[in-house]
């Protein structure tokens, strides 16, 4: 191993050692940010101003950063390089390509033909104009495969609609349009956020009806969420409350759709869960994948406090920055908090400890989105919509071998077979329906042959998998079940913190097993068990579910 | 508190509140493997590496053991299955990626341990691709990354930043290409880091190890085959430490958990201990050639000193030394002959020493560098509280709600004391740095008030001026514990922050903040350093410190106190046992006749009851041949006097001079007789630091060739004074000093022994020693103390049209003082290994200098040639360069100016100017 530092010999030592920091950087940085106030916890937003400006974040400008913030250059460098949305290169290095091309890999995309895609694109692309490279799922299941060009996502993407978007210089995010502020409010919206403002509705009351509608966290928990309110409560203040808007899990879309068709219903309930909790602060953190709803985010909380109804300050929207895992909730608080995205030990909990170190209402976006219409039309309107004995309608996203993907929403208790048949129009022609993964890449994988198995929370862990965020991809006889699990643990590897031994040492040695082919089962199954067991968060604890599935059900078509 | 009862494998257990269950379990016998998790104060557990792993009853997954508190009740197993297969697992994993045992670099590593303690020896998966496998970094000299053999426990990461808060160390990247990275994933040598090695004693894998202990492939070149615990031989902070040792040399030093360090050490008690080994060590008594002349401005090599000196039989050299200086004695009137003492030597070779001169040489004209640190401050506080040591230790920081360093740099000066600041800084202390120079710890302050040099009373003085203008004084306290401040108040009442602030250049505003910041702390403490004694009116800025921690009652309890930082590892000691020619040991004056008596009784001997001549003083009576012969131990005034080619100049005059050293010094070039000493780790005897923790140092290896035990060559030259001395070791000399000394007198050697180190002063025998003092008054007259208002007077040598420059010298953390030592620490000199003169980045340019190019740097005293660097932390109009440089000393420039009470010079303030010579390589 040759020192490669040793050729690299300087003739002066500088003094006070290391990096010297450039005035001119602190004048670009001290510039960029001006905007916003100067905070620690501001770091990634910081990292945004400064890649999205320049396409990359010279090291320079980090050790501008670090000496206007006061923090180590370790600690700036360390929390850039976490995330795969920020290109940090040396000062002389040339800038990255003018469009960045994020083709997304993960499963439904991979089954619609991703990989040829970007081989294609790669050799059709000039490499100095352009960069493609591979990102994990964009919420574009329904419509794949998927990629981003800039900020522009194209869906069913081929290579001429993708090369046509570069030569057009097309790169910026498509508006949204759904329900409007002015509709939402005609509709009576937020009339039931101004009852509870004022006083005229009891939280008791909220709780209750909540409680009694089932409402669980859909984020992938189910934790009951009036119970949630309790334990936050029950923490003495000041709160905050934290709205996990980074929907990654493979295969989920719904969040997506809630927010482009009726944002202010999304807004209204976080308001709701908010006042309950006495939550100094609300902080939204929004995924990159998503920039069009982050936008239109900032849009309409403008509204809300042009027109009244919060103050500013309130709500704040922090813009995640490619990372899987700051969809697990401590983790997430971390990145809010400006850190790298590493997930909390735990006990305690982020209701005792969240945010800042305060007690932290946390729920996702679609949790919040129900409640308006819960309060409003009962509890009982909403537990009936179950079937089988559970409570509420469940939205499904459904992609992969199917006629009609997209979110469903169907009763607590349906079936795959009848999620299939009845609300996504059977197989696409030519597959025969094999098997699926009933909760995204973690949730493990079910055969064709237990697809009669009510869906929800706490109904397939006895079969090693759960329903998680719901995101049901479908797959069929001419799909390769090692190949997918091998396109899942890629996922991992690529994704795992790095933290903890068992997940960041157990999937790539997982990935490394899996390659090989031929599998060795018992050294699989064993290190399935030891990431399971001992992986500090959950995607450690579940990222062997698609291997043990794969073992159990499908053990005479592994390759 | 409350107790935990829970259990473990079936059995009942109480931890303590906050005790985890790993912590439980190895009380009770059971220590499970652990590999992020280090067993020592300062880390905390991080729980990352899944080893320690175990089941408890009702939950879904397992639980890390070092993170995990007990609950009542809590059914914990560490023996079953899962959990047990699990912490094999988690070592099988990191197993796979290591370099094979047998190749690896720390193949007795405590990774190894950990795996051959769950059997786990190979492992069943494949390797990472070679791709993946970082390459190792040695461009740092002390230090080896190799990372190939990281298992991501963040133990250094934290050793960095949270133990050491040195802040160069992190986690990049995520994942499995998680790596750890040095500022920017720069080369380690190239970044921020400052070779602390805590690191390397983190690492458990050896990843990251002392190069020293590698061969060219990286592999270990062998264990060490026995160990010592002893003191670390640089500064007053007064680091434990062990010495490893192999086939006879000292191949690393690890820290120690004492009280002074919690196991952490610096570059240069890390790295700095080669020089014993260096070839120019003495190892022969050398007398100087007949016919050869001393000339002041002559270099003689070290490695070669034949030209001035030749070889002889220690009997010889003892013989002519102790001839001679007799000679002068009883020939030449008045006190001819003189002693400079070492404060880096025991305190028995300090109390013999100043024994010889009080009891051989027949005069008090005894001193030593004590002279040019804490004179001043000494001075008064002996005026004002009576004594001249801290009243409360470094630790004591951590109680604290605000502390004060002003003119000190710790992180360069006393680095291990500077970590236990900054770990408080990030438990809340507010810290206000004053320096004209912006200094590491700057970016952690609340405040960092850089004044304009020199005027260090009058921004004091302003801040009185508020905090008793304002009513912020403690009443209760000045009442009760000091005299004089009615004379203050009228004193100060002149020193408005309005009238001062054009003077120091601190914002009205500014003086007003940070003197409330100070007064309404409900504990504060003020460190100081040489930047407020080394001035002309050192004892005044002192004495403006004591008054603003007087009036605010910041003295006496916890958090609270005044802690001048000793420079020298024994300057503390060396004080107290009489290496001061005021006053006899415990610093009983010499011109209280009660003193006389005492000693002369304890001595058996008459003595002379007339103070003697200080450093400089001394310096001054040989230039004027009033001195004629000098014993100089350890010390090196051609190098650290003020305006040193005087001071040469003086030393050549001398009829004799007898140097006892282990390198042939600056000083030296200039003896008769050169004696070979022993170096640190080559001795045993008891050293005091800052904090007033006597402990003790034990022999690690022999001196080399023929140079001797110190106490030794002391005793043989008492003899030829006709002194009838027959120690047989340290521990007979302690005992005798303990024997008069009032403030040790509870602590035996025995104690040290058994206890490595204890404070004084000490009530009991059994009892450890107080830690905060003057509680209850000050061992003054009336128990009160004094408040002594100061004046503004301006530095003896001000900037004018033509040396417009202030020049301020001082240290690097990588040398220490004239460079003796560090110079020839194969380490510490190949980081630092020439001088350089610093500047801010306007005057460079305002000059037209570049980094590197050369200048002659002069002052009305000398002149300099060498290298300008450019430093941000500089302001305009100042100019720095370390004082430990040979080949460019700057102390032929410095002033010699006196303070009038301390007799201290002004080192730290004199106007030069910068020519530049040739433009740079």
């Amino acid at each position: 191993m040759l020192d490669n530092f040793e050729k690299k010999k300087k003739k002066f030592v500088p003094y006070p050692k290391g990096r010297e920091i450039n005035s001119e950087s602190v004048n670009q940085v001290q510039d960029l940010i001006s905007k916003l106030p100067l905070r620690r916890d501001l770091l990634i937003e910081y990292f945004h101003l400064i890649q999205d400006k320049y396409r990359c974040i010279r090291k320079k400008h980090l050790a501008a950063l670090s000496s206007l913030l006061k923090i180590p250059f370790a600690e700036t460098f360390e929390v850039a390089t976490f995330y795969a949305h920020f290109d940090v290169i040396d000062d002389e290095d040339e800038t990255p390509p003018k469009i960045t091309v994020r083709v997304c890999d993960s499963l439904t995309c991979e089954l619609k033909g991703s990989p040829e895609l970007i081989s294609k694109l790669k050799n059709n692309t000039n490499k100095n104009d352009v960069r493609i490279v591979r990102a994990p799922c964009m919420g574009l299941c329904n419509v794949a495969p998927a990629c981003e060009v800039g900020h522009n996502h194209v869906v069913n993407a081929s290579e001429s609609k993708v090369i046509q978007a570069i030569e057009t210089n097309n790169t910026h995010p498509s508006t949204i349009n759904g329900v409007s502020f002015e509709d939402y409010l005609e509709s009576d919206g937020y009339k039931l956020l101004k009852s509870c403002y004022s006083g005229n509705i009891n939280v008791e009351k909220i709780i209750d009806e909540l409680n009694n509608s089932g409402l669980k966290g859909m984020g992938g928990a189910g934790f009951p969420s009036g119970q949630k309110w309790k334990f936050v409560r029950m923490e003495s203040g000041p709160r905050l409350m934290t709205i996990n808007g980074d929907e990654g899990e493979p295969g989920t879309f719904k969040d997506k759709l809630y927010l482009e068709t009726d944002m202010h219903r999304f807004l209204e309930g976080m308001l709701i869960a908010a006042w309950a909790v006495e939550a100094r602060e609300i902080y939204i953190y929004m995924r990159d994948e998503y920039p069009a709803i982050r936008i239109k985010l900032l849009q309409e909380i403008e509204k809300l406090i042009s027109n009244n109804i919060i103050k500013k300050d309130y709500v704040h929207v922090r813009r995640g920055a490619g990372a899987y895992i700051c969809g697990e909730e401590s983790a997430m608080i971390e990145s809010i908090e400006g850190k790298r995205g590493m997930p909390r030990h735990k006990p305690p909990f982020v209701s005792k400890v969240g945010l800042f170190g305060l007690p932290t209402l946390n729920h996702n976006i679609e949790t919040v989105y129900w409640i308006r219409d819960i309060i409003e039309k009962g509890h009982k309107w909403y537990a009936d919509q179950g079937t089988r004995g559970f409570k509420g309608p469940h939205s499904f996203s459904v992609s992969g071998r199917i006629k009609n993907p997209g979110v469903k929403l169907a009763p607590a208790g349906t079936t795959m077979n009848e999620l299939l048949n009845d609300y996504c129009g059977g197989m696409e022609d030519g597959h025969k329906f094999f098997g699926y993964l009933p909760g995204g890449a973690s949730g493990g994988i079910l055969p064709a042959s237990k697809a009669d198995i009510p869906l929800d929370f706490g109904t397939l862990e006895e079969y090693g998998c759960f329903i998680g965020s719901g995101a049901v991809v479908v797959f069929s006889d001419k799909d390769d079940i090692t190949s997918i699990v091998l396109n899942l643990l890629k996922f991992f590897e690529d994704e795992s913190c790095g933290q903890c031994t068992p997940c960041r040492v157990g999937t790539e040695k997982a990935v490394k097993l899996l390659e090989k082919g031929n599998w060795d089962k018992n050294l699989l199954n064993e290190l399935v068990e030891i990431m399971g067991d001992a992986s500090i968060c959950g995607l450690g604890q579940a990222a062997g579910n698609p291997i043990r599935s794969a073992i159990n059900f499908f053990g005479n078509h592994l390759k | 508190m409350k107790k935990i009862n829970f259990f473990i494998d079936g059995k009942i257990v109480v931890a303590e509140q906050g005790e985890s269950i790993w912590k439980v379990a190895k009380r009770y016998g059971n220590t499970l493997p652990h590999l992020c998790y280090a067993d020592k104060s300062g880390y905390r557990a991080d729980g990352n590496c899944r080893a320690c792993m175990v089941s408890i009853e009702g939950e879904r997954v397992l639980a890390a053991s070092c993170l995990r508190e007990p609950s009542e009740g809590m059914k914990v197993f560490t023996k079953d299955a899962r959990s047990k297969k699990s912490r094999q697992m988690v070592l099988e994993l990191l197993v796979t990626d290591q370099p094979q045992i047998d190749l690896s670099h720390d193949p007795e590593s405590h990774f190894w341990k950990m795996a051959e303690k769950v059997d786990v020896s190979k492992s069943r998966f494949d390797k990472r691709e070679a791709t993946m496998v970082p390459n190792s970094d040695n461009s740092n000299k002390a230090m080896s990354v190799n990372l190939d053999a990281c298992i991501h426990c963040n133990l250094c990461v934290r050793a960095c930043r949270e133990v050491q808060v040195n802040d160069v160390i992190g986690m990049g990247e995520r994942g499995h290409s998680s790596k750890i990275i040095f500022d920017f994933d720069d080369p380690m040598g190239d970044s921020t880091c400052v070779s602390c090695g805590e690191c390397v004693q983190a690492c458990p894998t050896g990843a990251l190890m002392e190069s020293s202990l590698l061969d060219k492939s990286g592999k270990n070149k062998g264990k060490h085959d026995r160990e010592v615990d002893s003191l670390c031989p640089y500064c007053g902070v007064g680091c434990q430490l062990t010495f490893k040792i192999k086939d006879d040399k000292i191949i690393s030093a690890d820290g120690r958990d004492g009280p002074a360090n919690n196991s952490r050490l610096c570059v240069k008690g890390r790295f700095g201990f080669d020089y014993i080994n260096n070839p120019e060590r003495l190892t022969k008594p050398l007398i100087r050639k007949k016919n050869v002349k001393k000339d002041p401005n002559e270099r003689v090599d070290p490695s070669n000193p034949f030209s001035h000196f030749r070889e002889a039989s220690w009997e010889e050299a003892l013989d002519l030394a102790g001839k001679s200086l007799l000679k002068i004695r009883d020939n030449v009137p008045g006190n001819s002959l003189a002693g400079f003492g070492c404060a880096k030597g025991s305190n028995e070779e300090a109390y013999l020493f100043q024994k010889l001169v009080r009891t051989g040489f027949n005069n008090n004209n005894v001193d030593h560098c004590t002279r040019m640190c804490h004179a001043s401050s000494v001075a008064a506080l002996m005026e004002a509280i009576g004594t001249g040591a801290v009243t409360a230790p470094v630790s004591e920081v951590k109680n604290a709600e605000v502390a004060i360093i002003i003119g000190a740099r710790p992180s360069q000066n006393h680095p291990v004391a500077a970590t236990f600041i900054k770990n408080a800084v990030k438990k809340g202390l507010k810290l206000i740095i004053m320096d004209p120079r912006k200094q590491e710890l700057s970016t952690l302050a609340e405040k960092h008030l850089q004044f304009k040099p020199g005027t260090d009373v009058a921004l004091l003085n302003a801040m009185l001026n508020v905090i008793i203008e304002e009513g912020l004084v403690d009443r209760q306290y000045i009442e009760k514990h000091t005299e004089g401040y009615q004379q203050l108040i009228s004193h100060v009442k002149d020193f408005t922050p309005e009238e001062m602030s054009p003077i120091c250049g601190i914002s009205v505003d500014e003086i007003r903040e940070t003197a409330r910041i100070f007064a309404n702390a409900k504990s504060a403490m003020i460190f100081w350093g040489m930047g407020i004694s080394q001035h002309i009116h050192g004892t005044d800025n002192s004495r403006c410190l004591i008054s603003l921690a007087l009036t605010t009652g910041n003295v006496g309890r916890p958090g609270t106190g005044l802690h001048p930082l000793r420079g020298q590892n024994n300057v503390q000691g060396a004080s107290d046992v009489g290496l001061i020619p005021m006053v006899l040991p415990d610093y009983l004056p010499i011109t209280d006749k009660k003193n006389v008596e005492f000693f002369e009784n304890y001595w058996g001997t008459k003595l002379n009851p007339n103070p003697g001549l200080t450093v400089v003083e001394i310096m001054e009576a040989i230039y004027k041949q009033e001195i004629r012969g000098l014993y100089v131990m350890g010390e090196n005034p051609a190098m650290s006097d003020p305006n040193a080619n005087h001071a040469r100049e003086a030393l050549s005059k001398l009829d004799t001079l007898v140097v006892q050293d282990i390198f042939l010094t600056e000083t030296a070039y200039l003896a008769d007789i050169v004696l070979p000493a022993s170096a640190f780790p080559e001795k045993t005897g008891t050293f005091t630091n800052t904090d007033r923790r006597v402990q003790l140092a034990r022999k690690a290896v022999n001196p080399p060739g023929d140079a001797k035990q110190d106490w030794w060559i002391i005793q043989e030259l008492a003899k030829r004074f006709d002194l009838n001395w027959n120690y047989n070791g340290p521990d007979e000399i302690y005992d005798e000093l303990r024997n008069c000394m009032e403030s040790i007198k509870n602590i035996s050697w025995e104690r040290l022994v058994k206890e490595g180190a204890v404070t004084y002063p000490c009530d009991d025998e059994n009892k450890p020693g107080n830690e905060v003092i003057f509680g209850e008054g000050f061992p003054t007259n009336n128990k009160k103390g004094r408040l002594v208002p100061a004046n503004v007077i301006s530095p003896d040598e001000v900037p004018d049209k033509e040396f417009p420059f202030v020049l301020t010298t001082g240290r690097l953390l990588e040398h220490w003082h004239t460079g003796s030592m560090t110079m020839r620490a194969s380490i510490l000199n190949s980081i630092e290994p020439e001088p350089y003169v610093h500047i801010s980045k306007k005057d460079m340019k305002r000059n037209n200098l570049q980094q590197n190019d050369i200048v002659q740097l002069s002052t009305r005293r000398g002149k300099v040639d060498v290298k300008v660097r450019f430093d941000r932390m500089i302001p305009e109009g100042m100019v720095f360069m370390p004082f430990c440089f040979e080949n460019a000393p700057v102390n032929v420039l410095t002033n010699q100016a006196l303070d009038p009470d301390g007799k201290i010079p002004e080192l730290k303030y004199c106007a030069a100017k910068i020519d530049k010579i040739q433009a740079g390589a």
